[in-house]
């Protein structure tokens, strides 16, 4: 970035985030052996800079990083002696500001075009996370005729909120879009992931974003709040275009973005396979401490 | 005098032997020459103690739920050596443009940015693992391992049917069929020089050993296998031993640190290049199929690290999808700026405009297949086909166009096979083997020819009741006679007694195992 447009960028709004994410996962018995990815280290986008990241493993291992496919951090490791817990700690500090205007929106046509000639298309094809029938693509076209780009992007994500409301533990990792549709409720994975499959049944590539949601919007400097690692999405108007519908704001300085894919699948946060006796979900907590 | 070949009836295709009823290919005339006179009942005989041998060494195949000895014909087929310098120059080409297809869909997607492939050919290919993308292989070499199916239509000509850079399999059987017929017709070998195929093991190590990590010394191979279920154990077990290297289950393998290592009795020794038989779902559970208990969790990072090499690269299934096969001829003028020495045999995509309707006007006229199916499966041949059949994959095309692919039937090529006690033409393929070491495209001379043993059959895939020919590449110029082998039909198991001495006997030192 060079220095001439860090000035036109306004100080206001820009906040600096400390964030720890720790993942610990209990083995009923100890583990012979893991092979482990992890995906947690925050990009660095025109709205958003990584000042520094690590992830640290217990017990400790060597790691190594790559960027994926997707453009994500990866980091991997391997523990090859018996473990009763693994903990992954993912330390990051991160700078964000708030989005700039959106894009004109495109035409329909314009859309559909670019689709078809890049690599949009794979985030205008349904995945089986992403699959829903074809009444409920019906329902969100109503929601959405004479809507732009940008309004169906709203018009879809509330149709969405107002069906699926944001209930804790009533969905797994593995729930499909069209099963917390059923259901009524979700948490901000299936509600993306509904959200993802109505807007592609429409023709707008969207994808599915891994990262951060600093919960409290003015929050006192240095104090830490406890947050959860969160999903939105990104849909295609010329540019990509950040938007929370579980929030059913756009994607602003208080969203920190990890990694974006087709859907969940392409983003897991950790990712492992040991061999020993299956265990419990992983304990997972994430501490936000705004520091500028 | 009467013999097997007097009841011989051309069928209405190319037949391989002859080029009318009675007139014999220069190429053919020593063979028929010493099959002529053999009493039927004798051919019978030399042909079930064959089956025995096979029986013996393990040299088998299932089919519908049995172990049967490999069906090998006993008249082989004869490729001279014009016809044989186009196969081996259209495959190589085959290959390198197929080699340039990958490393362009795993890099920078410049034919797909240009237009000549479409984006959703790659995008909704369920093979486009995008953990390959980026991984740029030693050498460049993606597919050390080709097998390219190629048949001869009516005028003679060879065509591509398919191509096979994933795993494909069957060279074992070229290089059993040429032991087998070594000892059942020693003398054949006499008349004519044929080209050896007991060099493949060596020319296949030497490529793998090429594509080791840069900079390590003295590579170490392994080949990988499913286990003793799989179909082709056999040949991966082959494979190991003439080459001389390791045949390793997915457990004897660890990844540490990002390394591949085998456990063996003297601790972990590190592993560079992996000949892997297993396809890219079951490799590595913790990037592809979590459930996969016969691969090596980690093999993948360790490659993508550079750390190691899979041969064959995995993701190679975006090139032998049936629908890029529509293409290939495009892939060739766009990437070698060359014109292809073997077409394609005529093809519909379904999925594009018109075609979808061209496809089902004439349905009953077309060969329908899927664009993901092996071994034979899931074909329709329009023509062949009843009623009911026809309806249920003209009700599939509609509904899922993308899946499918249409082609002309090519009456497939006939080549005097054994029936009962007489000669009777059968439909014939030919797969020949590429082997790419990153300089140059080795094509084994010869290949596998597999035969459709029922009457009019044009499917000749062995899990579909076919058989196979040994399949000669006669060299240039006058023959090469070495001293005859004067061993008797042996009445014994025949791997005993080896005809030493001619150019085309397998290595002896590989054999007893």
């Amino acid at each position: 970035m060079t220095p001439q447009i860090s000035t036109t960028i306004s100080t206001q709004g820009t906040r600096r985030l400390r964030i720890n994410h720790t993942t610990k996962v209990s083995y009923a018995q100890p583990a012979a052996s893991s092979h482990n990815e992890v995906r947690m280290t925050p990009l660095t986008l025109p709205g958003q800079t990584t000042l520094d990241a690590r992830v640290t493993v217990s017990p400790a291992a060597a790691t190594w990083s790559y960027w994926d496919y997707w453009g994500t951090q990866v980091t991997g490791f391997d523990l090859m002696d018996p473990h009763a817990d693994l903990i992954i700690t993912a330390s990051s500090l991160v700078e964000t500001h708030p989005p700039g205007p959106l894009p004109v929106a495109p035409a329909w046509a314009e859309v559909t075009e670019c689709t078809a000639v890049s690599r949009l298309l794979e985030f205008a094809t349904s995945t089986p996370r992403t699959t829903v029938g074809a009444e409920l693509v019906e329902r969100a076209r109503e929601a959405a005729a004479g809507l732009d780009p940008h309004e169906t992007a709203v018009a879809v994500s509330s149709l969405v909120a107002d069906r699926v409301s944001y209930l804790p533990g009533t969905t797994g990792v593995n729930t499909s879009a069209a099963e917390a549709w059923d259901q009524g409720a979700g948490v901000c994975q299936d509600i993306a992931h509904l959200t993802i499959a109505l807007l592609r049944g429409l023709g707008l590539p969207t994808r599915y974003v891994s990262g951060y949601l600093h919960p409290e919007r003015e929050a006192e400097l240095h104090r830490p709040v406890a947050g959860q690692s969160h999903a939105w999405i990104e849909y295609w108007a010329g540019d990509w275009c950040g938007y929370d519908p579980t929030n059913r704001t756009r994607a602003d300085e208080s969203h920190v973005v990890v990694g974006r894919g087709r859907d969940y699948d392409d983003v897991t946060p950790h990712k492992g396979i040991y061999r020993g006796v299956p265990g419990g979900p992983p304990e997972v907590t994430v501490q936000f401490t705004r520091v500028a | 005098m009467a013999d097997i070949f007097d009841a011989y009836a051309l069928a209405d295709a190319w037949d391989e032997m002859f080029e009318r009823p009675g007139e014999v290919r220069t190429a053919y005339e020593p063979v028929l020459a010493a099959l002529q006179p053999i009493e039927p009942s004798e051919l019978r005989f030399r042909a079930d103690q064959m089956a025995r041998a096979f029986t013996d060494r393990g040299v088998t195949y299932a089919f519908a739920g049995e172990e049967r000895p490999w069906p090998l014909d006993l008249v082989p087929r004869i490729l001279d050596a014009l016809e044989w310098d186009l196969v081996q120059r259209g495959v190589g080409q085959r290959v390198r443009a197929l080699e340039a297809y990958l490393a362009d869909a795993y890099g920078h997607a410049r034919a797909f940015e240009d237009g000549v492939v479409p984006w959703r050919l790659l995008l909704n290919s369920p093979h486009f693992h995008r953990a390959a993308h980026g991984v740029e292989p030693p050498g460049g070499v993606r597919i050390h391992v080709a097998g390219i199916d190629l048949v001869r239509d009516e005028a003679g000509d060879f065509r591509v049917l398919e191509d096979n850079v994933r795993v494909p399999s069957g060279v074992s059987y070229v290089i059993e069929n040429r032991r087998a017929m070594t000892r059942i017709f020693p003398s054949l070998f006499g008349e004519q020089h044929v080209l050896p195929v007991d060099g493949y093991p060596q020319k296949l190590l030497a490529a793998l050993r090429a594509a080791a990590p840069d900079g390590t010394q003295d590579p170490r191979v392994v080949v990988l296998t499913p286990g003793p279920n799989n179909a082709a154990y056999f040949e991966h077990a082959l494979l190991a031993r003439l080459m001389g290297v390791q045949l390793v289950e997915g457990h004897d393998l660890v990844c540490r640190s990002n390394r591949v290592w085998m456990r063996t009795t003297r601790g972990e020794v590190p592993v560079h290049v992996v000949y892997r038989r297993l396809d890219d779902d079951f490799l590595d559970p913790l990037h592809f199929r979590p459930d996969s208990v016969i691969g090596c969790p980690g093999i993948m990072g360790a490659a993508m690290a550079g750390n190691v090499t899979l041969a064959n690269a995995v993701g190679n299934g975006i090139a032998d999808d049936k629908l890029l096969y529509t293409y290939v001829p495009d892939l060739i003028r766009y990437y070698l700026a060359e014109e292809p020495i073997l077409p394609n045999v005529e093809s519909y995509r379904p999925e594009e405009p018109g075609q979808l309707e061209a496809v089902l006007d004439q349905i009953e006229q077309l060969v329908i297949k899927p664009v993901d199916g092996a071994g034979g499966q899931g074909i329709v041949i329009g023509p062949k086909a009843d009623r009911d059949t026809i309806e249920r994959t003209r009700k599939a095309v509609i509904a899922d166009p993308r899946g499918f692919i249409a082609q002309r039937p090519v009456a497939l090529s006939t080549s005097p096979t054994l029936a009962g006690e007489r000669m009777a033409p059968r439909h014939i393929d030919l797969r020949p083997f590429a082997v790419n070491d990153g300089n140059d495209v080795w094509v084994l001379p010869g290949g596998l020819t597999r035969v459709a043993l029922q009457e009019g059959n044009l499917i000749v895939n062995s899990s579909q009741g076919g058989g196979s020919k040994d399949t000669w590449v006669l060299a240039e110029g006058p023959a090469v006679r070495p001293a005859a082998p004067t061993t008797a039909l042996p009445d014994v198991a025949p791997r005993q007694l080896g005809p030493d001495g001619t150019p085309t006997v397998v290595q002896e030192g590989a054999q007893q195992q």
